[in-house]
């Protein structure tokens, strides 16, 4: 089986892009409602406690709260389908505008993260799964249980302290330089690492038990050709899957790093929009990492198939 | 000198329940050449002896005993590189289940190709011409847009061709094949079966073939050695145990082949042993339709009787040796 043609892997694309509409409709619908049947009344809340009842009733009006929820629900859907997420109550901005402001900022972040945690976390699991009792193996419990037990928060505290506070190499916070980065990448990383050590430590000791491992020692082949080219390939579906979920919840924004070392991303924004009861930036935010989540998934789901051609048989030949 | 020698081969896998004898004291040899049909019950140690030869057992397997001497060395001297050499290149082996023993994301090309790579330094993708002409050999259909293909694109009957070009590919000395048939379809059976019959008259290579199927090992080995328990129960003339078998337990197995064509099966009662904790004794004495009383207490060792080896205190007395 060749590699797809760009014919079916455009095809494939068209499909799984469809398919994804009922999933984003039903999450519409879900999360229209949630927010509205949370206690308190939005407008009271934004007119601030001394606000007159005329005052609240001209601020339900110019949300549309006044209105059944189906119109709701309708005008709602109507702006999506124009690319209009409503404007942000808090900003008094097209909530769109605000969350693509924000979003390089986190996509920087979390690709810094996801990179400095790729680099160490899976050298470290396969030479940990070879030699599971050596200094390495070692530190590579170490880390998985330093990243999958620490809270972030505490981390990044303890960073700040000693390499801005003591050291003063780093800046605590903001963003702007590469030396920004470091503190909260590093951060977040370790949090990614933990889980990335265990699973490419896993999957590469399960490889390795297969019975094609077998065949390829049973050949006369090097150990390093029977780890390389047998036992690793098989073992990044696994790998690959984890990498691209963190990528996909560090998109959405990192709120507990991005609140510690005020880093303004999509996290943030969040944040500050729960905080202001800035219910469309809250709804625009959610259908935004709703969306990333999607596509996320197409692109990990592509790279399967380019790993393992049997993925690719079931992808591109089916419908 | 015999091409293979094996002696007093204990191999013992630890386990939290305890210690298993997988292979528990099996000598045999082999001449250059030669078909040995290994037979036995699934958990009999024949597979575990085969991996062994190889120096391949699985942790926690390990070979705890014993001597394995290939052409005068012994294989459980070697350094691993001496036995990467021989692995592969004198000594091969095809396994059972070729759905599980190719990796399923590297194509076949590359997969037969690494043996060139392993022992001739011929880089995979430049060897495509002769892993073509090999897959012709094994008559695999279209082998130029086979090497290009994918383990799961093949029949279970294909994959196992290309499993035995990879172990005939070098024209290795021992080719251990360890129920090279069992998983395949009936029909497919036939024709891979015939497939190996025809590469052992080109090759002249040594086989030991494992099978648990005696009435195929009646048909392809020169000699038969029957196992039970990790332990040889009786080794000798194919033809000669198959005439007269003189354990109960060969007995009992070829009469089982007697009667399937009669269509009443009687089965040997009882259970194979627990390997963890075998019976004292003789491991087959509670299933034994002779057992004396003595069998329960005396572990009996391995007679002569002609030109056969049996492990039975019947032949205590007769014994030439």
């Amino acid at each position: 089986m060749e590699a797809p043609s760009k014919m079916s892997l455009a095809r494939y694309v068209a499909r799984r892009v469809l398919q994804a509409v009922p999933t984003l409709l039903i999450l519409i619908v879900f999360m229209f409602i949630l927010v509205r049947i949370l206690p308190g009344d939005p407008a009271r809340l934004i007119a601030g406690l001394e606000a007159t009842e005329e005052d609240v009733e001209r601020i339900r009006e110019a949300l549309g709260l006044n209105k059944p929820l189906h119109e709701q629900f309708i005008d709602y859907m109507s702006g999506l389908l124009r690319g209009d997420l409503g404007t942000s109550i808090k900003y008094d901005r097209p909530v769109l505008e605000e969350i693509l402001a924000r979003f390089p900022k986190t996509l920087e972040l979390a690709i810094a993260a996801e990179l400095i945690a790729i680099a160490l976390a899976i050298p470290l699991g396969v030479v940990s799964a070879l030699k599971p009792y050596t200094k390495t193996g070692l530190l590579a419990t170490i880390v998985s249980l330093i990243g999958s037990s620490m809270p972030i928060y505490w981390l990044g505290l303890m960073l700040i302290y000693i390499f801005s506070v003591q050291l003063r190499l780093l800046p605590s916070s903001g963003t702007g330089t590469l030396a920004h980065l470091i503190l909260p990448a590093v951060t977040l990383a370790t949090l990614l690492m933990g889980n990335l050590v265990r699973i490419t430590r896993a999957s590469v000791l399960e490889a390795l038990e297969s019975n094609y491992i077998v065949t390829a020692r049973s050949k006369g082949l090097r150990e390093e050709v029977v780890v390389y080219r047998h036992a690793l390939r098989n073992a990044l579906i696994p790998i690959i899957t984890i990498t691209g979920l963190q990528l996909g919840a560090l998109l959405g924004g990192a709120i507990l790093t991005e609140t510690v070392f005020a880093w303004p991303g999509l996290g943030q924004l969040l944040l500050t929009a729960i905080n202001s009861r800035d219910y469309p930036l809250i709804q625009g935010i959610i259908i935004f990492y709703a969306v990333i989540l999607i596509v996320i998934n197409l692109v990990i789901d592509i790279a399967y198939a380019y790993i393992d051609p049997r993925v690719r048989v079931s992808l591109w030949s089916s419908g | 000198m015999p091409l293979l020698e094996v002696r007093n081969l204990k191999v013992y896998y630890d386990l939290p329940q305890g210690t298993v004898k997988a292979v528990d004291g099996v000598s045999f040899s082999l001449e250059k050449g030669e078909i040995l049909g290994v037979a036995g019950e699934s958990g009999s140690g024949k597979s575990t002896l085969a991996h062994s030869i190889i120096g391949l057992v699985k942790p926690p397997g390990r070979v705890v005993d014993g001597e394995i001497i290939f052409e005068g060395r012994n294989l459980l001297e070697l350094s691993e590189e001496e036995l990467r050499e021989i692995r592969g290149r004198e000594i091969t082996m095809v396994f059972q289940d070729p759905n599980t023993y190719l990796n399923p994301v590297l194509r076949i090309g590359i997969q037969v190709g690494e043996v060139y790579e392993a022992h001739l330094g011929i880089e995979p993708r430049k060897a495509i011409d002769k892993v073509v002409d090999l897959l012709r050999k094994v008559r695999l259909t279209d082998p130029e847009r086979r090497v290009e293909s994918y383990p799961h694109e093949l029949s279970g009957g294909m994959k196992q061709r290309v499993m035995i070009s990879m172990a005939i590919a070098l024209k290795p000395k021992l080719i251990i094949l360890d129920e090279p048939t069992s998983a395949l379809d009936v029909t497919i059976q036939a024709e891979i079966m015939e497939l190996l019959i025809e590469m052992r008259d080109e090759l002249g290579a040594a086989m030991i073939f494992i099978s648990h199927d005696l009435e195929l090992l009646g048909q392809v080995s020169d000699r038969l050695m029957i196992m039970y328990g990790g332990r040889l129960v009786e080794i000798g003339e194919t033809e000669e145990i198959f005439r007269d078998p003189l354990h109960p337990y060969t007995e009992a197995l070829i009469n089982a082949i007697k009667y399937v064509r009669k269509t009443e099966l009687p089965t040997l009662e009882g259970e194979p042993p627990s390997l963890l904790k075998p019976p004292p004794g003789c491991r087959f004495h509670p299933r034994c339709p002779k057992r004396m009383e003595r069998c329960s207490q005396v572990e009996p060792g391995e007679y002569l009787v002609g030109s056969r080896r049996v492990s039975c205190l019947l032949y205590e007395e007769e014994s030439d040796a």
